[in-house]
């Protein structure tokens, strides 16, 4: 039997022999930078924001120019001022402004109808049309927004005078919000402050780079040695093949762990994430998340003989999931289906646990659950995983 | 009283089908230099791997240093060195990095390994390389460090598969001189090889291996008298039409015991009896061959010993492979698929 100190020295020999093959790659090395600068730069800025367009253009068609429409316009310009959310240019036609909007110039058009002042005098609803292009679904989205809002602000305007005029006739005291909004909503966040995508995507993009990193480093790792023939030389020394796989292991750890403090520092530096939970326990995690799919790793490498069909299995097992664990998009908003898939992916968990550690300030207790759920998924694939690897290496 | 250094009981590795070591026993004494002889294929390499415990035998047993190659292979693995086939080094670390990383998973003290580099280092002559990386060393240069390396831990026993393979005559001769020197210190040295001369020149005792099995196993010596002084003959015919009816009709004689075909017009004849040329001659004629010259080997080298025993010209793998028809004796060698 060997002593579990020696387990760990001889890990610890082949974790600085790796890392010092690593060091003199420069090629990996300038890699190891890169790929979290471009994945937090890609990620970030192909994803919409989720905050409101500003400057849409619009068109006017005002097709009553009585007193009451340019008043409605005066408005609208006015209460657009402080958003800037849109920019109105006029047209004299409804063809003319269809033509425009055909040609991509404006993305709609307020169409004012005649007879608009003569209803807004009468006592009669103002109504207007407005012309949307819905062939581009997310703009059409924003201006719809940008619609209402601008309209509540007008209505909004025009209710209090109202209220303020009926009051005056009868000779109340009233508060004109408090009869137009007798409901009040206030919203009050978890996070202080704005918040952003970056948020969102920064902690799953930690734990996501780091599982790349050492997921697809195994086949790397432990099969070129294998077809380079230096692991006979590890194996027929008196080494236990425990020392071999968490040596190689550490050794990916470590390279993982730079990216994701690159990672963090770039989405701190250049996206304004915030940290409101304790980097220890992010850190944990982070190490507790790689014990979770290394097993995965490794079974991948023992059933495959070489290093070309062990990345091409790792690649199968990865892409589902980077995206069905919830890094990029909440998994509340995909089909249950694959809502059913990723709660069998570790990366769910571990992502999960991530965030609400990073932005939420959760401690041990909140994420418990996604902890002992890693743990099972490592100590499980793990016991499958080495027992094979042992056996793939006395073939 | 010399102990064995190895002792292989009915060793067996199967892979699938194939049976790549064929219930093999043999001893080595300690301080011996043994080689194992055979063509590619024959089981040299996978039963280094299982001496070394890199690979599970199917059945059977054996010794290394004393110890079960199952129960303690920890404890062969400290008492073993192995130079394999391909070269264990990595390329981005430099000469004495490379050392001092597998010295230490041996847990040779600190100092001690600096004090051995520097002195394996100097066995080779190549002190002045010590911090280059080896990936700027030519093919010689490595195997030096190669084979220093598998000497750093001072085993008991050394395996070398094929060290001279692809070398040029001054490297390969250092390392025959190396081999020599730590046999000299009393280290035992298994070793596998292509080259006839060099086993002939470093092995006490050689071992040839087909199909998994020993086909001969002595002294070169005795290896060689044994064909030269018993009734066996070895010569080479050249036949300028040369074609597997021929190659089959001397197959079918009775004095003939093996036929290697070298080239497409060369062949390499093993034969007992009184004078059995005449009757090969009259064969090949009778089945229209046209003999260009034919050479009778006057001293017998390793290589004649191999061809008489197992049936089989080493040096041309490809060719005999290529050739339609299957020479020797024994049965047809199964496709080798693994």
């Amino acid at each position: 039997m060997m002593n579990i100190n020696k387990i760990l020295k001889d890990s610890y020999h082949v974790m600085a022999k790796d890392l010092l093959e690593f060091r003199r790659n420069r090629m990996q090395l300038a890699a190891l930078f890169m790929m979290p600068l471009i994945f937090l730069l890609m990620f970030g800025f192909i994803f919409p924001s989720g905050g409101t367009q500003q400057h849409m253009p619009m068109g006017v068609v005002n097709l009553d120019q009585g007193q009451g429409s340019n008043e409605f316009i005066a408005q609208l310009n006015l209460i657009n001022q402080n958003t800037s959310s849109m920019d109105f240019k006029t047209y004299s036609s409804i063809d003319e402004a269809k033509t425009a909007i055909n040609q991509g110039k404006i993305y709609g058009a307020f169409i004012i109808p005649p007879g608009f002042s003569d209803n807004v005098t009468n006592g009669k609803s103002g109504d207007f049309t407005v012309y949307i292009d819905n062939s581009n679904p997310q703009s059409s989205m924003q201006v719809q927004q940008a619609l209402s809002s601008t309209l509540n602000g007008i209505n909004n305007m025009e209710a209090e005078a109202n209220v303020l005029e009926l009051a005056n006739e009868t000779n109340q005291q009233v508060n004109p919000q408090a009869i137009i909004f007798p409901y009040v909503l206030n919203v009050s966040t978890t996070i202080p402050g704005e918040t952003n995508y970056f948020n969102f995507l920064a902690p799953g993009l930690m734990i996501m780079i780091v599982m790349m990193t050492v997921m697809t480093g195994i086949p790397e790792a432990i099969s070129k040695e294998k077809e380079m023939g230096t692991f006979d030389g590890m194996l027929s020394a008196p080494i236990n093949q425990v020392s071999v796989i968490l040596g190689k292991t550490a050794a990916l750890c470590t390279k993982g762990f730079v990216q994701c403090v690159i990672v963090l520092a770039l989405a701190m530096l250049l996206f304004g994430v915030t940290i409101q939970g304790s980097l220890l326990l992010a850190f944990f995690m982070l190490l507790l998340g790689i014990f979770s799919f290394i097993g995965i790793g490794i079974l991948a490498i023992s059933m495959s003989g070489d290093q070309a069909s062990g990345t091409m299995i790792v690649n199968l097992l990865m892409f589902p999931m980077i995206f069905l664990g919830g890094v990029f998009y909440p998994l509340q908003q995909m089909p249950w289906f694959m809502q059913a898939i990723s709660q069998f992916i570790p990366l769910t968990y571990a992502a999960d646990a991530m965030r609400k550690i990073i932005l939420l300030n959760a401690g041990i207790g909140d994420v418990l659950f996604q902890m002992l759920i890693l743990v099972a998924f490592g100590v499980v694939t793990m016991a499958i995983a080495v027992p094979l690897f042992r056996k793939s290496m006395t073939r | 009283m010399t102990k064995n250094a190895i002792e292989i009981n009915n060793l067996t590795k199967k892979f699938k089908d194939f049976t790549a070591v064929d219930n093999l026993s043999l001893t080595v004494k300690e301080g011996e230099i043994f080689g194992f002889l055979g063509p590619n294929g024959a089981g040299k390499s996978t039963t280094i791997r299982m001496l070394c415990t890199l690979a599970q035998p199917t059945s059977g047993s054996a010794k290394v240093a004393g110890y079960d190659l199952i129960k303690d292979s920890a404890k062969i693995r400290q008492n073993i060195g192995l130079v394999a086939e391909k070269m264990i080094m990595y390329d981005r670390l430099t000469a004495a990095e490379n050392l001092r990383f597998f010295g230490k998973l041996y847990s040779i003290p600190k100092q001690r390994l600096e004090e051995r580099i520097n002195e394996l280092l100097q066995l080779v002559d190549m002190q002045e390389w010590r911090n280059t990386q080896i990936n700027k060393f030519s093919t010689g240069m490595k195997q030096r460090i190669n084979v220093i390396r598998a000497l750093l831990p001072e085993p008991k026993i050394l395996f070398m598969d094929e060290p001279t393979l692809g070398l040029d005559p001054q490297t390969t001769f250092s390392i025959r001189d190396i081999t020599r020197e730590i046999n000299k210190e009393g280290m035992t040295v298994i070793l596998t090889t292509h080259a006839m001369a060099e086993a002939e020149a470093l092995s006490d005792r050689v071992a040839i291996i087909d199909h998994g099995k020993i086909a001969a196993l002595d002294t070169p010596q005795n290896l060689k008298n044994m064909i030269s002084q018993g009734d066996t003959t070895v010569f080479s015919t050249k036949i300028s039409n040369l074609s597997s009816k021929i190659i089959n009709k001397i197959k079918s004689l009775n004095t003939v015991t093996a036929v290697a075909q070298q080239d497409d017009y060369n062949l390499k004849i093993s034969a007992h009896g009184e004078n059995p040329l005449n009757e090969i001659i009259d064969a090949i004629r009778e089945e229209g061959g046209n003999i260009t010259s034919v050479t009778n080997s006057k001293e017998s080298t390793l290589e004649d010993v191999f061809l008489a025993v197992t049936g089989k010209q080493m040096r041309d793998q490809a060719t005999e492979k290529a050739a339609p028809i299957h020479h020797g004796h024994g049965p047809a060698p199964k496709a080798r698929v693994r």
